[in-house]
């Protein structure tokens, strides 16, 4: 053990000062969708749909909805509608009430 | 050998020429190699007539050299077939059973013969394809219970073409008498590991017999898979285990590329490659702290994590996700390493696992809990048909790694022979080196993002992603077999796809399910029950993988 004790000593500390501050390997996440309502119509809405492979994103009338809760941050909405949609870098989601992750986005963009 | 990622033509099965000291003896007993239409694009197939299963299967498993490497059914046919895939150095063999057959034998009925009993490697799969078709071996031997739940309702999705019974008594019975007691352990264990139940039979301290429920995680993957287009399944397939996610997705996508008689781009392939071979490091790493963390170690468990989150982070830089999904897709890879941020970040995290194994090694009561804990024999790992470091521990080069980018860069394989935890331990620290050797020669070969545009009606970077439009085009169906080395060994995929391109039958056959084959039999080894969590740290494995 006295070995592994100077090993301690000599490593030093390796833990980052997370959440005090930012830790840079976040910027390397892959994170939610952010939305641009006045980029967003329903066609494009609906073609979110139907490339989210979780089922986080629906449009039951005319705003989209999206389960932060069922998202996995796979890209392939931001891939499908690039104006519409970028990487929200937003990793800290945790919510104390379920409903809290659903969020409504309106769309805008057809009434432009 | 034909690549793993290269197609078939229909009227050249793949190692044709080499397969066929392999196939004559099939043909004596009535065995019909299939050419063209109805193949498993990627192997040799030869049907045979049910009644001549249980022959078949005999001569096969004599043939030095080959070893069963799954067998499960598909409703792909107005009749359930069963298929049987064995592995060989030179390739891979498909045998296929119609259930029902002019002569008017039927498995579906009758059941067919006791394979397990010629192959012990079959009984894993003779439980799920009673699970999930309601055909059993027809001796009526006991079953165990090893993916749906034993409360699932009659109308549980399952993948039959008809209703089965319930599949109730289908749990092996066990005997506890003597002076030996249960101790069971799970299916909530510590740390957070996956569920898992153990029926430990102890005398108090030896371990007289161990079984496994490993049900709890069944998610019935590859039922959801069915009518998918492949781009839309690789999503699913990439979290059938999700600590293998570049191998499964790796061998879903070639059995598409196979079964649609397209290749990736070259340097497509070798982008899987390095994603393959970090996947490999940072779970050779996680073994590693896992055994630490089974003997008590903690300080060795800190150190190991350390170059475990190292590793993870490298990922994240070189293909912007920490366990590499989304990575490999059919047809190629969505995304290219950064090779620059792999070539400045990789060494540093590389030595920082190759000190943390020094250490450990140099610490005799760790090494003390891993010599001769655990043993499996090469003979129990060949009968078994166990696969990855497992199987070379014992000795057994058994390496999928043989084709593709692989053809460029021949692997080392690194085995051992005492087929103890640690012979396990010395082949993980001898693979992570090897695979940093084969990301070096990958990234110098050139790697590149792009795909090989599928065939299937509806799919496409505009079906499920953006830019170009869907395809129209219409594949044609076909069937194909695909691999790939998982940090826990042969991976292997079969789909049928139907006209649309869309999956009619996925099977996927991690590694896991091979060598949780082998676990029990590493326990009963003289091993005391506090060496189980050691044991199953080296074995590495999944429950997720087996469950699926």
């Amino acid at each position: 053990m006295p070995f592994w004790f100077a090993r301690g000593l000599r490593r030093g500390v390796v833990t980052t000062h997370y959440p005090a501050r930012p830790d840079r390997s976040a910027a390397l996440l892959p994170t939610p969708p952010a939305f641009r309502p006045r980029q967003l119509t329903r066609a494009a809405a609906d073609r979110l749909v139907a490339v989210c492979p979780s089922g986080a994103l629906s449009r039951p009338d005319d705003a989209l909805i999206f389960d932060v809760g069922r998202c996995t941050a796979c890209g392939r909405c931001a891939e499908a509608a690039p104006d519409a949609v970028t990487p929200s870098g937003e990793f800290e989601l945790a919510s104390t009430a379920r409903s809290a992750l659903v969020k409504k986005i309106p769309i805008y963009g057809e009434t432009r | 050998m034909t690549p793993a990622h290269l197609p078939i033509p229909p009227s050249l099965p793949q190692g044709a020429a080499t397969m066929d000291g392999v196939v004559y003896p099939l043909t004596s007993l009535g065995g019909l190699q299939i050419r063209g239409s109805g193949t498993t694009r990627g192997a040799v197939t030869v049907r045979v007539l049910a009644e001549n299963l249980e022959a078949v299967t005999s001569t096969l498993a004599g043939t030095p050299g080959l070893r069963l490497a799954d067998m499960f059914a598909a409703d792909d046919s107005p009749v359930t077939t069963l298929r049987l895939v064995w592995a060989h150095d030179l390739g891979y063999l498909v045998t296929e059973t119609e259930t029902e057959t002019e002569t008017g034998f039927d498995l579906e009925g009758g059941g067919y013969p006791p394979l397990s009993s010629i192959v012990p490697a079959a009984f894993v799969e003779e439980c799920e394809i009673y699970e999930q078709f309601g055909i059993r071996p027809a001796t009526g031997q006991a079953l165990d219970r090893v993916m749906l739940p034993p409360h699932a309702a009659h109308n549980l999705p399952r993948l039959g073409h008809r209703s089965p019974q319930p599949p109730g008594g289908a749990n092996a019975p066990h005997t506890v008498d003597g002076q030996a007691f249960e101790f069971p352990f799970g299916p909530v264990r510590q740390v957070g590991v996956e569920s898992l139940y153990y029926g430990l039979v102890t005398s108090g301290e030896e371990v007289v017999d161990l079984y496994l429920l490993t049900w709890h995680k069944h998610r019935g993957v590859e039922w959801r898979l069915r009518g998918k287009t492949p781009r839309e399944a690789a999503f699913l397939v990439e979290r059938a285990e999700g600590l293998s996610a570049v191998a499964v997705g790796w061998a879903f996508s070639a059995a598409v590329e196979a079964a649609l008689g397209i290749e990736p781009p070259p340097a497509a392939a070798r982008t899987r490659a390095v994603a393959l071979e970090l996947e490999r490091l940072y779970n050779h790493a996680a073994a590693m702290a896992a055994l630490c963390q089974a003997t008590g170690l903690a300080v060795g468990q800190a150190a190991a994590e350390i170059a475990l989150e190292r590793l993870l982070r490298v990922n994240a830089a070189a293909f912007g996700h920490r366990y590499l999904f989304g990575v490999v897709e059919p047809g190629g890879v969505s995304r290219a390493p950064d090779a620059d941020a792999l070539r400045r970040e990789l060494p540093g995290a590389c030595d920082e696992l190759r000190r943390a194994a020094g250490a450990l090694l140099s610490t005799n009561s760790f090494v003390d809990r891993l010599e001769a804990c655990g043993i499996l024999t090469g003979e129990q790992a060949r009968r078994l048909g166990l696969v990855g470091p497992v199987a070379r521990a014992t000795g057994l080069p058994v390496d999928a790694r043989r084709a593709g980018p692989y053809d460029e860069v021949p692997v080392t394989i690194v085995t051992a022979a005492a087929g103890d935890v640690l012979a396990r331990f010395n082949v993980m620290i001898g693979e992570a080196a090897e695979s940093v050797r084969l990301i070096d020669a990958f990234l110098d070969a050139g790697t590149r993002a792009g795909c090989t545009r599928l065939p299937v009606k509806g799919d496409g970077p505009g079906g499920t992603g953006g830019g170009s439009p869907p395809c129209t085009e219409k594949a044609g169906g076909g069937t194909g077999l695909g691999w790939a080395e998982s940090p826990r060994g042969e991976a292997l995929a079969w789909v049928a796809l139907d006209e649309d391109g869309r999956i009619a039958r996925a099977r996927l056959r991690p590694g896991s399910v091979r060598n949780w084959r082998g676990f029990d039999d590493a326990c009963r080894s003289r091993n005391v029950f506090t060496d189980i969590p050691i044991i199953e740290a080296s074995f590495w494995l999944t429950v997720a993988g087996m469950a699926r």
